[in-house]
């Protein structure tokens, strides 16, 4: 009985640093969560105004061309897929991964991976890469979502690729965060069809220097940066959400493990005290 | 002078909401300055130093890289890469990516996306030390 309850007692000390390092994760991720999403919210108007703009060029031209908004018939996919560096964040990173699984079905796929867990996934499932030297996405700041997206716009026009997708989670709330996948390039929101649509809307005239063409392709790559930059700062906050989430249950399990321990724990004391006094009893009945 | 409304909105955020007289900035296309009631406008931004003349008077220098100014029934809007104001600009930090990317200029056998990285940090380094000496 008294090893056992040596045991138990063992048991309630491991579970109960356990607690204090999921709880101590918990409360950092809270505290960060709230910058990171002050940060993915900074980041919007700028995307906004961009997309605004090379709607209002796409659409204020009618015989606008550009290279990257034509639907090229090139089937060679590329994916940009934002992933946590580390674990510990309950099913942000699996979920990730099938959801990214899903996508690639059947598909001539390389992958851009940001985030140390998805170049590990990457490797380990054979899928070819495209450039690892974006492995650590706590590192990535404006600069390298410039050189990204430079990258990926000289990929796309030399024909290297057909599509490019950005696969990230969406912060949808506190609680709940979805994989998601969105087009790049081509930009077909901006192409001609769209812009026949649109034709009710009354046109602003409006002088574009040197000309549309020349503006619109030299904003896409900062629209796409822009589009990188927020998809990370919005990954973030997932990951530290979706952290917290999983700190916060692992917290209240402890809790639950440690009372369930020391009931057992409280129970069996009290049995061996019986037992005890049962015994002196009963040597102090004999004659 | 009269004044026109300015938003400057880079990825960090609102950077400057107000009134100005004038905006000075270099253009993929040369530098140009604009004043109240310009027509409707649109460019990308290149690197260069631009100014603002707000209401008051005052002259307010920026090192500005990349992006796009529109001007849009009197409304303008900047939305750049980076915009650092003269005073915010970090002279050390800008010298030594300078020396660095001198460094790497002066290698030989560079493949030509380097030479084009480092040509560009060199400039950006020579724009932010440019506007932080006037």
């Amino acid at each position: 009985m008294a090893a056992n309850m040596k045991a138990v007692k063992l048991r309630i000390k491991s579970v109960q640093s356990t607690m204090q390092i999921t709880k101590a994760m918990q409360l950092v991720a809270a505290s960060k969560l709230r910058k990171a999403k002050e940060k993915a919210d900074r980041s919007k108007p700028y995307l906004n105004i961009c997309k605004d703009t090379l709607a209002d060029i796409a659409t204020g031209n009618t015989d606008f061309q550009s290279p990257y908004t034509k639907a090229s018939e090139n089937d060679k996919w590329l994916y940009v897929v934002i992933a946590g560096d580390r674990g510990l964040a309950g099913g942000y990173n699996a979920n990730l991964f099938k959801f990214m699984e899903s996508e690639f079905h059947g598909r001539d796929v390389t992958v851009l991976p940001l985030g140390k867990k998805s170049v590990e996934y990457c490797k380990q499932k054979h899928i070819p890469i495209f450039s690892e030297s974006y492995a650590e996405v706590a590192k990535v700041n404006i600069s390298d979502c410039f050189e990204i997206a430079r990258l990926l716009c000289e990929a796309y026009k030399s024909k290297e690729f057909g599509h490019i997708f950005l696969c990230y989670t969406n912060f949808i709330s506190m609680l709940t965060q979805s994989p998601e996948a969105s087009s790049m390039l081509p930009l077909s929101d901006f192409s001609e069809a769209e812009g026949r649509e649109n034709h009710e809307k009354p046109k602003h005239l409006i002088l574009y220097e040197p000309d549309s063409e020349t503006v619109f392709n030299s904003i896409v790559p900062e629209y796409l940066a822009g589009l990188l930059y927020s998809s990370i700062n919005v990954s973030v906050a997932s990951e530290l959400a979706a952290r917290r989430t999983a700190m916060e249950a692992a917290t209240d399990n402890a809790e639950e493990m440690i009372e369930t321990l020391s009931l057992y724990y409280n129970r069996a004391r009290q049995a061996g005290i019986t037992q005890e006094i049962t015994e002196i009893v009963a040597g102090a009945e004999e004659p | 002078m009269s004044a026109f409304h300015l938003q400057i909105v880079s990825m960090d955020g609102l950077i400057y909401d107000g009134n100005v007289q004038k905006i000075m900035l270099r253009t993929i296309d040369g530098d140009v300055a604009i004043l109240n009631r310009h027509t409707n406008y649109c460019t990308a931004v290149a690197m260069g130093t631009a100014h603002v003349l707000t209401e008051d008077g005052k002259d307010r220098s920026a090192a500005c890289i990349g992006g796009m100014l529109s001007m849009m029934d009197n409304e303008c809007r900047l939305i750049p890469t980076t915009w650092e104001w003269s005073d915010e600009i970090d002279v050390e930090r800008a010298e030594s990516a300078k020396k660095r990317a001198e460094e790497t200029l002066a290698k030989s056998g560079l493949d030509k996306v380097a030479v084009a990285r480092a040509q560009a940090k060199l400039y950006r380094a020579l724009v932010r030390i440019g506007t932080a000496k006037q």
